[in-house]
């Protein structure tokens, strides 16, 4: 499969080197087929403005596909695993005592930091929270150590300040305010049977803590009644020691504990976006197709009605390979225009908020739509691809007229 | 229908021009239809035929968390109610987490009376004879069928959410109403009690049945008020409004695919327009002579409709034919994606529509340069070529 | 064939022109001319004399400035665009020098289109259609389409579509331009044969004297007005 699309690209590759140096070598056509882009305004511009809504919704599904990835994929450190219940697949589902927790982080492949562990013991609970359209959506509240903050290094504090333990306080992830208004600094709320408030808010990268709310795990435990922790993050002395780490976490009586990398857990919660990526694929596949039939169209209209200029080009000696490269210049340059367009449109949609729930473990995750050059970029390059698929016929016919027939008509 | 065949002919002068207008038209179709049956099985979702006099009581705080099931006593007490089953979503796999179906733990009596509707095609004796073993399991015949089960095999059901890993004896095949209903595999709930420590005297939720369905505002407000002030609260709604939360929490899916559908009508216009425009301007010396002819305005008028309209409906037709087509094969992918989407079907509704914006699409994209192609004078049609 | 007498067209100051935004430019003025029934008419003169204006004028294709015209006895002042539609379908057949076939149908479809709007059964029309074709002696091509047939066939079909309906008269626009000289003689025989054998009232404009001198009177245009009328001696 991947020596499949590495054929793919590689003859796409050749391909184009090869217009590019047609264009250099005999300008005269290329600037020709240009002018006709311009000269046949309307028929360009319907099929430009097509193609542009095609790559608008191939960016921002990208980008949506972008979000959710990102949400999970930065959220671990290669270095850090999360120390759970066997099968317990979600730190919710998990639990693990005091004792447990002591034992884990006493292990001698925990890195310390002047003489204490970096481990963090912390609690995952659910809370219902009305959304800005006033339905109710579950949010994780996380209850961590001291440690655990400076654990998650992409997380920095935006206003207010950090919890305190003790205190029932917690900070609240900036981009989760827009969408649920009770979350402002200075305002409280009750959750099991206390009162929390809310003094600061934090911004955490686009990573799955942008949708927790964090607090101390003692108080959060001390709310709920719970005796025991959900999970245990531990910092690692160095990644190679996480396979013997794992295998301790099983193999020591009083725990029999999995342990996961923190990276390859959020991997597999990356799946919470299926539903929404496979659709988005869906879409984007099958506009894009028919995006290429319709410049394929308009390319065709373009030949037809140039058969005698393509006549007098090959009279003057142009050869049948370089009337191809021009025409295929026109396709590209045609789908190129959509594709700006559809950049341009793809802005619309930047920076806008929105979430999707994890069905494993019934919690919102929030991401942005985020328009980056990144994006742009690949939105150009489908553009091209669509422009080199959808013109390569047309241009095939244009080459391929007769040269009496051409001159006839 | 006469000029039926004029109007074919028209249509294909550029049999390469129209073949590719139809596969863009076709694709463009097809996905509306598969978008618009998505975002409809969805919405079929809240808007299930229940009998109508079924609730839900769950915790307040959502459905990972849970009820004493001790709640169930003050639940049977109301006058209203018939009869009470505590369930909970269990999400085992069996053998491979890939083979994801739902899998609830009920109450083993009292749900063939909650969910009598959802539940049929069970003789008596199978019923006692599940209801005897407590290892026992009923499984939906679609389930049934997709893994070769048959009555009487035991199944390993592999927890994910809970510590616990049942084999388990299916006792019935039941059938439903719906894909998604007969996708399930129900146990005794209290194997699960028995099984995992915590869930000892605790439910996700309470499914109840009422007399009528008017009892349910009532009964629901009562309940609440009752249990409101207490360290666990508890929230009731009825059955649509439960499952509506489930297909919000998928987030704005309808605005994506309302977003999409708009876009892709949007362009698809754009590009109908511009492809019967050119059909009818290389054609506009014909239709000087079809009118010199003695064709009035409108009968030409008329014909390129038809033309366009022809056009639309084929390319239509064929998106509506495709997506059913693919209908089973998506049901399968999406299904496995979001358990909802198993009932994933083109409805008779969705089909009508799409037609109805193929139609609409044909309609505004023909009268823009038809009428712009008969209103010239004869003499000036006559005269470009 | 006796000398036909009433006149199918009569012509009365007629005035024709075209608007440049607001600047008038008169093509006909005041131009009065009697066609008798049967009469076969050539009209001649020089490029922008008005000739072909005012075979469209006649033919009901454009609508006149001014005066009075009134062919097969109809006012065509009088008549609504879709009247004048009817009108020219049981009326008028055209022949144009370009043919004008419709090219995605063959022969056979292209003569039929014209009884399309009759009430016709398909038998009917397929009868009268099968009478034309052999009349113009192209029973063996009414499958082909236009681009399979040479440039005289093609006209000749276009002859037959011109008279499927059995209109009283005929006009054409430089039937033999584009024709070289042997199937331009025989388009030109059809169309006397059309006139003295069936009685069809025919109008040509031509620069082609040959052709001009087909016909039995020639009308000379001069800036819009009638500068003669000629009769041919055959």
């Amino acid at each position: 499969m991947v020596l499949f699309v590495g054929f793919i690209l590689v003859l796409f590759a050749t391909y184009l080197a090869w217009l590019i140096y047609a264009a250099i070598k005999f300008p005269l056509p290329f600037v020709y087929n240009l002018r006709s882009l311009w000269g046949r305004k309307s028929s360009t511009l319907t099929t430009a403005s097509a193609i542009s809504l095609v790559v608008a919704i191939f960016i921002v599904v990208l980008s949506l596909a972008q979000g959710i990835s990102k949400a999970f994929v930065t959220s671990g450190l290669p270095n850090q695993a999360l120390v759970m219940r066997p099968s317990s697949r979600f730190e919710l589902n998990s639990s693990i005592t005091r004792d447990q927790a002591r034992i884990i982080k006493s292990n001698p492949l925990v890195a310390k930091d002047n003489m204490n562990p970096i481990a963090s013991a912390e609690v995952i609970v659910i809370k219902l929270f009305n959304k800005s359209d006033g339905v109710g959506s579950n949010i994780t509240v996380r209850g961590m150590e001291v440690t655990g903050r400076s654990m998650r290094p992409q997380v920095k504090l935006v206003s207010g300040r950090w919890f305190q333990p003790g205190l029932s306080e917690v900070t609240v992830p900036v981009k989760m305010q827009l969408r649920f208004p009770e979350l402002v600094v200075g305002r409280s709320f009750k959750m099991g049977g206390r009162q929390w408030d809310i003094v600061g808010t934090y911004d955490a990268a686009g990573s799955s803590f942008d949708s927790e709310i964090w607090s101390d795990v003692n108080d959060v435990m001390q709310a709920f009644k719970r005796e025991t922790y959900s999970t245990v993050l531990v910092r690692l002395r160095s990644e190679d020691d996480l396979g013997s780490f794992t295998l301790q976490m099983e193999e020591e009586k009083r725990l029999k504990l999995e342990a996961v990398p923190e990276r390859s857990y959020f991997k597999e919660l990356t799946k919470a976006g299926d539903p929404i990526r496979i659709i988005g694929n869906l879409i984007t596949v099958i506009l894009s197709i028919g995006a290429m039939f319709s410049a394929m169209n308009t390319m065709y209209a373009s030949v037809a009605s140039r058969t005698k200029e393509i006549g007098t080009l090959r009279a003057l000696g142009y050869r049948r390979r370089e009337i191809l490269a021009s025409f295929q210049w026109e396709a590209i340059a045609l789908c190129v225009l959509g594709g700006l367009g559809g950049s341009l449109l793809s802005f619309l949609a930047d920076g806008i908020q929105t979430g999707t729930t994890s069905f494993d473990t019934f919690s919102d995750i929030s991401f942005a739509f985020t328009i980056t050059p990144r994006l742009l970029a690949q939105g150009l390059f489908f553009s091209v691809g669509m422009g080199i698929l959808g013109g390569l016929l047309p241009a095939w016919r244009a080459s391929n007229i007769p040269l009496t027939e051409a001159m006839k008509a | 229908m006469k000029f039926l065949h004029l109007v074919w002919k028209s249509l294909m002068r550029s049999k390469r021009r129209t073949f590719l207008i139809l596969c863009t038209l076709i694709l463009s179709v097809f996905l509306i239809t598969i978008l618009q049956s998505l975002l409809a099985t969805l919405d079929a979702v809240s808007n299930k035929p229940t009998e109508g006099n079924r609730f839900v009581v769950r915790h307040k705080s959502g459905l990972t968390q849970f009820l004493p099931i001790s709640y169930g006593e003050y639940l049977r007490q109301q006058p209203e109610v018939l009869a009470v089953a505590n369930s909970q979503w269990f999400g085992g796999y069996y053998q491979d987490p890939k083979n994801f179906f739902a899998n609830f733990a009920n109450d083993e009596t009292t749900m063939f009376q909650v969910f009598s509707d959802r539940i049929s095609g069970l003789t008596e004796a199978e019923i006692k004879e599940y209801q005897r073993d407590r290892k026992g399991c009923i499984v939906g015949q679609i389930l049934a069928d997709k893994y070769g089960w048959k009555v009487g095999d035991t199944i390993p059901l592999t927890g994910t959410i809970f510590p616990m890993s049942p084999q388990l004896t299916i006792r019935g095949i039941f059938k439903g109403r719906m894909a998604s209903e007969e996708n399930t595999l129900y146990f005794h709930y209290k194997l699960l009690e028995e099984g995992v420590q915590f869930m000892k005297g605790k439910t996700g939720a309470f499914w109840i049945k009422t007399k009528t369905s008017d009892d349910i505002p009532r009964v629901a407000n009562r309940i609440d008020t009752h249990f409101a002030n207490s360290p666990v609260e508890t929230m009731s709604e009825a059955e649509n409004a439960f499952y509506l939360t489930f297909v919000k929490m998928l987030g704005n899916i309808g605005a994506i695919i309302h977003g999409v559908t708009i876009a892709v009508l949007i362009a698809i216009t754009i590009v109908t327009v511009g492809t019967m425009s050119m059909a009818i301007k290389e054609r506009t010396t014909e239709i000087a002579v079809l009118r010199a002819m003695g064709f009035s305005r409108a009968r030409v008028l008329f014909l390129l409709m038809a033309e366009g309209l022809l056009l639309v409906t084929l390319g239509g037709a064929l998106g509506i034919g495709l997506a059913s087509l693919v209908a089973k094969i998506l049901r399968e992918i999406l299904g496995s994606a979001l358990i909802f989407l198993q009932d994933f079907r083109l409805a008779n509704e969705t089909i009508l529509l799409c037609m109805g914006m193929a139609l609409i699409i044909g309609f505004i994209s023909t009268i823009i340069p038809a009428l712009a192609a008969t209103r010239r004078s004869i003499v000036e049609g006559l005269r470009a070529l | 064939m006796s000398q036909p007498t009433a006149p199918i067209i009569h012509i009365q100051s007629l005035a024709k022109s075209y608007f440049r935004e607001t600047l008038e430019i008169p093509v006909l003025q005041g131009l009065d001319l009697d066609i008798p029934a049967g009469g076969f008419y050539a009209l001649m003169g020089p490029s922008g004399s008005g000739k072909t204006t005012l075979l469209n004028l006649i033919a009901g294709i454009d609508r006149p400035t001014g005066g009075l015209l009134e062919v097969c006895g109809s006012n065509l002042n009088q008549l609504n665009d879709d009247e004048l539609a009817s009108w020219r379908n049981e009326n008028i057949g055209f022949i144009f020098q370009n043919y004008n076939l419709i090219p995605v149908l063959n022969a056979f479809e292209n003569i039929e289109l014209p009884l399309l709007l009759t009430s016709l059964t398909r038998a009917q029309r397929k009868e009268k259609v099968e009478e034309v074709l052999s009349l113009v002696n192209l029973m063996d091509r009414r499958e082909n389409y236009p681009r399979q047939l040479s440039g005289g066939q093609e006209q000749r079909v276009a002859i037959a579509r011109a008279i499927v309906g059995n209109p009283k008269v005929l006009v054409a626009d430089e039937p033999t331009g584009a024709l070289d000289a042997k199937n331009a003689d025989e388009i030109l025989e059809m169309m006397q044969r059309l006139n003295e054998e069936f009685g069809k009232t025919i109008l040509i404009v031509t620069h082609d004297p040959k052709a001009a001198n087909c016909a039995r009177h020639q009308v000379h245009l001069e800036k819009g007005i009638l500068d003669k009328t000629v009769e041919v001696n055959r």
